[in-house]
């Protein structure tokens, strides 16, 4: 079918094309009042259902979005789409989005809202962030963002002077894994995960629910593999889709990984099934971390996990005899316990050993090219205090700690916290400890939402200014680091509707409001964008006309046989034993750390994703809630049977500090471990804006009241909550 | 241990099927008894062949009836269409493999040739009755061809006895219709539906008792041809012999049609008790006019058996699209 | 004339459901209705499981008994072997709905019966059906069974393929290949 392939391309090409926004197709005057079908226009842009970003190519007829289809030269999306990506037209046409700029007129979070014109709401935030910075300064605003919005509120951040802004993809996602992998690599494995799952013969999962989770090119890559026979061990505690397909299923103990981590990288030391040539030539520490390996035996490890010993050698040995084209995937959502850092240390050292990064069905290298960077201004953002976004963590990220934001605003210190921007995240639902978020913003003497939905952080603003949909606005390019170098467009495939905004047109009014103009040098995105184009000596209308520009003299995926590759680490080569770590006091091998098991008679709470949903943004678009209305509690079938609990009844978790969830089904099952109970992350709103979301299924994240620190990287530890199931609904 | 969870599913055809219901029902129980009335009543038409129609024609009121049955039956399966107005489309064409095609085409013949037959049995002396002059000579004909239409009728409630069945049985994605003795249990109990709606109209003694005798046998086969059905389906394949649990299950889901079924088994063997105590209290004959006590034991004993019919029919209706094919 | 069939490789399922939701955007299907549907099977005890994913859909079967059922034609064989359902002479007796074994059909909120078309309106445009198109696992292929290099014509000449309920003798055209490789759980 690859000349259909090609044809749909060339119809894209011929009738795609930003100009064609919203132009209805041409009605016939002579049709003699018949309307003649309006021909479909196929308009590219990116989604943003997820952080994947896969190209997408918008079917719109009559001003209207009836399909969305991936984009064949997109390398996130390979002309597919994943069961949220075709859902983006829910978004678009909920009823319930937010439709103009609101002020709660009631106390703070009471959600009293009376509409606003965009002037009255900006002019509100700009004159409360005035007042903010003369009182305690500009740093005394702080940012909590998450998705593309980040990049213009980030930029007015810092331009009002405040460089505490924080995303919960660092603490609460894949933060420790980019740690993890920079002190062992000198690079993260990137967003998306440079994995070559397609080539792979062994794939190791560790809790990693692919299926489940449903980024795109990765499961397209991993059902390759799986298609081709690659052999699957799957290391989870439920028997996920993923495990389903695996040849080892290995039900571990949560919180247990690193103990199978280590009795692997032991015996694959012991047993010499390393990849002898690629060690002594790229890695630094190996007998050191011989050393310190020495005692995770995989006796040791059986105790620990509950996994046999020998299936821990016979996996190992699986991992062995198919080096190099083996792939640990590393994981991206790690904030598991409060080791992190180290169990992803432990993730890469194996990989090291077996010699799969920058080798064929491991992971692949970074394109060779780099664009120079193109701010939105070439303004110098103002000097100010030092920031706070990172807390006390040494190898905290960039993007900041959502907590540590969250702490000052509690404890002042080391200064006050005043002012919160939410932008594109749902503090309640991402963040742990909903009850010291809450205690936060009362201290707050302003709190923005910028959102396109009335989910359960934005009912806590003073402000809420609506965004515009992802199929309705510009955006900045995407920078897709795949195998090549490429550039994705989001462009509007239809009007606005109602009273919304693009993010940049928000950032950019409220700097003008705040006498920031001078930061905002462009009328409009698109005016910046094709400026940036050129600067990248890129084609702007090419761009716009498929979606997808890319780089294919970029691609470098392997390290060659005998080349001598340099790591960005210190040493220039994979640190095995990390000085770094031991630099700043931490273990440079990672040591096992027991964690706290529940008592009797209690589970611990593990969460995990839904093909169908995203977090808690999808939970009330209408195309997606149709196929999953609300999660449910996964109980082991035995368990169940002993505390009288049917398939389908409704029960209640009830977490170790007395929090109650909302009432939630049970799913009697084979398919978990008996010492833990699983739920879906996201759902169970609590805002009543959301006609189908409203208090539709349990909130893990009302559950997780406690959590844990890696003190490494400030990752968080969300899956240290215990519950008990009851029946009284 | 199984667990299944699918997306994707319809509620009409998950986690059973739904797609028929009690409008069906209504309309198989009162097209089985008109197909059960036409018969008896063309057989006491029939039955001596030298007489003169009027005298024999007691039962005058039994076309009525099978019209009235099916005129109003019918439309209950109009009421089921998802697109009513379109059912013009059924009479642009005849599609000998749907049993909906036969059903179309056969209701409307049987309406007609039970026209005639109304006509024909209207007495002499009441045709004046009929406005028309045409009608008249309408009546005067048929009552002329009374023989020739009763025999035509007949064929023709046999036909519709029939047709009730097939249609259920026709379906072979449902393994609790999907068999050949539905259409005769069907049958069966369409006539013995018909034998006793004669007995509650009919006012002469004679043709009471008659048809209670003819009944009695339509009883027993009945109730033979049931044991038949279950027996054939639980001596069958996997996904048959399931098909009949919900009749021999007492959990609280199915427990209906245990109930169903178990009120078949005592309505029919009472009528048939009933009777057989009218039989042997006549001993093979009339003697002049019942007594009101009679003639309600009589009509008791009939309306457990038109109840009987109907439960079989809902039940069979319902039940059988609880299991279905695939789930094997 | 060709022979449209679909293959579908159960180990190349991930369960992503793409498929599902594509379907229903593709042909405008109803909220609360769907043409195609994945089922998710495991069977056995902890921890000595088996799963199998499998995506159904109309067979488009070569003895279709719910074309046999319509009693205004309104359910009929396409001219390229699909069994299609024309909306304005169905009358929405739902006869076809109980003749399919398959569950495949449906009752469209506006009276008529509708199931999967296998995007006859895709096929017109060179396209592949919605569903196969966007499925992640490419555990969907389509095309032409008459054609002996088309990659269906391969994968079923290759594997085992299977159907749905085969004793139904609905000869469907919508093939099963469930297992590839020796050994695994
Ligand atoms: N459909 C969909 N896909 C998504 C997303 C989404 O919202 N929806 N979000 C995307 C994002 S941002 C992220 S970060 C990823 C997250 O997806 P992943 O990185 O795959 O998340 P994990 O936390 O690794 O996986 C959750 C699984 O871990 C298992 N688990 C729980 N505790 C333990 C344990 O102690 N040990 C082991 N081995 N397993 C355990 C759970 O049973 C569950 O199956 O998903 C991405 N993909
Ligand atoms: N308990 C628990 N907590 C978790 C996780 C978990 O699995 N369990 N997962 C963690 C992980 S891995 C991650 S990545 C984070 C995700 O954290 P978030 O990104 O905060 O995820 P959501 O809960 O989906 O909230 C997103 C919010 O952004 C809004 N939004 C979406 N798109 C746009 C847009 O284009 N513009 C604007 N203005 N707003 C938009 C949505 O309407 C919604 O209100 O959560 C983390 N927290
Ligand atoms: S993975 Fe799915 S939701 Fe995420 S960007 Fe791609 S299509 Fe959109
Ligand atoms: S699967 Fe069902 S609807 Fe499809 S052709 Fe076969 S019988 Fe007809
Ligand atoms: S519902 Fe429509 S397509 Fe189905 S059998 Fe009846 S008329 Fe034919
Ligand atoms: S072929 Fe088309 S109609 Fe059929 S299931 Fe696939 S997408 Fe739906
Ligand atoms: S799109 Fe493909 S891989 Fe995904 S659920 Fe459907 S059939 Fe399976
Ligand atoms: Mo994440």
């Amino acid at each position: 079918m690859n000349i259909t392939r090609r044809d749909f391309l060339k119809i894209a090409a011929v009738t795609g094309g930003a100009v064609a926004v919203g132009t209805p197709a041409v009605k016939s005057v002579l049709a003699l009042g018949k309307k003649p079908a309006p021909l479909p226009q196929y308009i590219p842009t990116t989604c943003e259902m997820c952080f994947w970003r896969c190209g997408v190519i918008a079917k719109v007829i009559d001003g209207k979005v009836v399909k969305l289809e991936g984009n064949p030269i997109h390398p996130n999306s390979r002309g597919k789409l994943c069961a949220r990506g075709h859902g983006g037209i829910g978004l678009l046409y909920d009823p319930d989005r937010l439709k103009t700029p609101l002020i709660n007129t009631g106390s703070r979070g009471e959600a009293k809202f009376k509409k606003a014109s965009w002037d009255e709401a900006l002019g509100y935030v700009a004159e409360k962030m005035v007042k903010i910075k003369e009182k305690y300064g500009a740093e005394s605003m702080a940012l909590l963002t998450h998705g593309t919005i980040s990049t213009y509120f980030m930029h007015l951040l810092q331009a009002y002077g405040s460089p505490n802004f924080a995303m919960p993809s660092f603490a609460l996602c894949r933060g420790a894994r980019g740690v993890a992998f920079e002190l062992t690599f000198g690079e993260d494995v990137g967003n998306p995960e440079r994995l070559d799952l397609q080539n792979s013969k062994a794939v190791v999962l560790i809790g990693s629910h692919l299926g489940e989770n449903a980024h795109n090119s990765q499961c397209q890559e991993f059902a390759e593999a799986v298609g081709k026979g690659a052999t699957l061990i799957v290391l989870d505690p439920r028997f996920s889709t993923a495990a389903g397909k695996a040849k080892y299923w290995l039900p571990i103990r949560p919180a247990t990984d690193l103990a199978i981590l280590l009795a692997w990288i032991n015996l694959i030391i012991s047993e010499g099934l390393y990849d002898k040539e690629y060690v002594a030539k790229y890695t630094s520490g190996f007998s050191e971390l011989m050393q310190a390996v020495k005692d995770y035996t995989p006796e040791w490890a059986e105790r620990e996990t509950d996994i046999p010993a020998s299936l821990i050698v016979e996996t190992g040995r699986v991992l062995g005899k198919n080096k190099p084209h083996v792939l640990i995937h590393p994981g991206r959502h790690t904030a598991w316990y409060s080791d992190n850092v180290q169990r992803q240390r432990a993730v890469a050292i194996l990989t090291a050993l077996l010699g799969a990064y920058g080798r064929p069905g491991g992971i692949y290298l970074n394109p060779k090219k780099k664009l120079e960077p193109v701010f939105l201004s070439d303004e110098d953002y103002p000097d100010h205090k030092p920031e706070l976004n990172k807390g006390n963590y040494p190898f905290a990220g960039d993007e900041g700690i959502t907590h540590a934001i969250v702490k000052s605003t509690i404890t002042e210190q080391p200064y006050p916290i005043k002012g919160w921007f939410i932008t594109g995240c749902n503090i309640m639902k991402a963040m742990p400890n909903q009850k010291e978020t809450l205690q936060a913003i009362q201290k707050l003497d302003l709190l923005v939402a910028v959102d396109m939905m009335p989910y359960d952080g934005v009912m806590l603003a003073d402000v809420v200014l609506p965004e515009s949909t992802y199929l309705e606005r510009h955006d900045d390019f995407f920078v897709v680091k795949e195998r090549a170098l490429g550039i994705s467009i989001r462009q509007p495939v239809v009007q606005p509707m109602y009273d919304t905004k693009p993010g940049w047109w928000i950032a950019k009014e409220l700097g003008k409001k705040l006498g920031l103009e001078k930061y905002f040098p462009w009328n409009t995105f698109e005016e910046f964008l094709k400026k940036k184009a050129e600067i990248w000596g890129i084609n702007y209308s090419e761009l716009s006309k498929n979606g997808y520009i890319n780089f294919p003299e970029s691609e470098k995926p392997y390290i060659l046989p005998g080349e001598d590759f340099k790591f960005k680490t210190p040493s220039g080569k994979i640190e095995l034993v990390s000085k770094e770590l031991k630099e700043h006091g931490f273990d440079p091998v990672p040591k096992y750390t027991k964690h706290e098991q529940p008592p009797e008679g209690w589970f611990r709470l593990i969460y995990g994703r839904a093909q169908v949903h995203t977090f808690s943004r999808t939970t009330n678009n209408p195309s997606l809630w149709e196929l999953m209305e609300e999660n449910v509690a996964w109980i082991n079938a035995r368990v169940a049977k002993r505390i009288g609990i049917k398939n389908g009844d409704y029960v209640v978790l009830i977490n170790q500090d007395g929090i109650k969830s909302n009432k939630v089904r049970a799913k009697v099952t084979e398919r978990i471990r008996s010492d833990c109970i699983y739920i879906v992350h996201g759902f169970g709103s609590t805002s009543k804006l959301l006609k189908k979301a409203y208090l539709r299924g349990a909130d893990d994240q009302q559950l997780i009241s406690k959590y844990a620190i890696d003190p490494i990287s400030g990752s968080v530890g969300m899956r240290v909550n215990f519950v008990k199931v009851s029946k009284e609904v | 241990m199984i667990e299944i969870s699918i997306t994707g599913t319809n509620a009409i055809t998950f986690p059973y099927l739904e797609v028929w219901d009690w409008r069906i029902v209504v309309y198989l129980f009162l097209g089985g008894l008109s197909a059960g009335t036409l018969v008896m009543c063309s057989i006491a038409n029939l039955r001596i062949p030298k007489q003169p129609v009027e005298e024999l024609a007691q039962c005058f009121k039994a076309p009525f009836i099978a019209f009235v049955s099916l005129a109003i039956g019918a439309p209950f399966i109009l009421l089921d269409l998802g697109r009513p107005f379109n059912s013009f489309w059924l009479f642009l064409t005849f599609q000998p493999l749907s049993l909906m095609s036969w059903g179309a085409w056969g209701v409307a013949a049987v309406l007609l040739g039970n026209v005639f037959y109304m006509f024909a049995v209207i007495p002499p002396d009441k045709r004046n009755l009929l406005k028309f002059a045409f009608f008249v000579k309408v009546a005067q004909w048929a009552a002329s061809k009374m023989r020739t239409i009763a025999k035509i009728n007949f064929a023709l409630g046999i036909f519709l006895g029939i047709y009730t069945g097939v249609l259920l049985s026709s379906f072979s994605a449902i393994p609790l219709w999907n068999n050949a003795t539905l259409p005769i249990l069907f049958l069966v109990s369409a006539l013995s539906s018909g034998a006793a709606m004669i007995v509650i109209i009919a006012h002469k003694p004679e043709i009471k008792f008659l048809f209670t005798k003819i009944d009695i046998w339509l009883i027993v086969a009945e109730l033979v041809v049931i044991l038949l059905f279950f027996y054939g389906l639980y001596t069958s394949t996997a996904p048959y012999k399931k098909a009949i649990e919900p009749f021999f299950s007492l959990t609280s889901e199915h427990f209906i049609f245990s109930m169903a079924l178990i009120a078949i088994f005592l309505l029919l063997p009472l009528a048939l008790r009933i009777k057989l105590g009218e039989l042997k209290e006549f001993e093979g004959e009339v003697h002049g006019e019942f007594t009101k006590h009679q003639i309600f034991r009589m009509n008791f004993a009939a309306i457990l058996v038109l109840t009987g019919t109907l439960i079989l029919r809902a039940a069979i209706v319902y039940a059988g699209q609880l299991t279905k094919l695939s789930s094997y | 004339m060709p022979k449209y069939v679909m293959v579908i490789d159960v180990e190349k399922c991930i369960g992503c459901m793409a498929c599902v939701i594509a379907c229903k955007k593709e042909n405008n299907v109803p909220p609360e209705h769907y043409r195609t549907r994945v089922v998710e099977e495991v069977r056995g005890e902890f921890p000595h499981l088996r799963m199998e994913l499998r995506s159904e859909l109309c067979n488009h079967c070569e003895y279709a008994p719910c074309i046999d059922a319509c009693p205004t034609r309104a359910s009929y064989r396409a001219k390229d072997g699909t069994v299609q359902i024309d909306k304005v002479k169905c009358i929405g007796c739902k006869a076809c709905i109980l003749a399919c074994p398959y569950d495949a059909r449906y009752s469209h909120p506006d009276g008529y019966a509708d199931k999967c078309s296998f995007c006859d309106h895709r096929l017109k445009e060179g396209k592949t059906p919605a569903c196969v198109e966007t499925c992640l696992g490419k555990s969907r292929i389509f095309g032409d069974l008459e054609d002996p290099k088309s990659e269906v014509s391969e994968l079923i000449k290759k594997y085992d393929a299977s159907v749905r309920l085969e004793f139904a003798g609905t000869r469907p055209r919508v093939f099963y290949i469930k297992k590839k490789f020796a050994g695994g759980m």
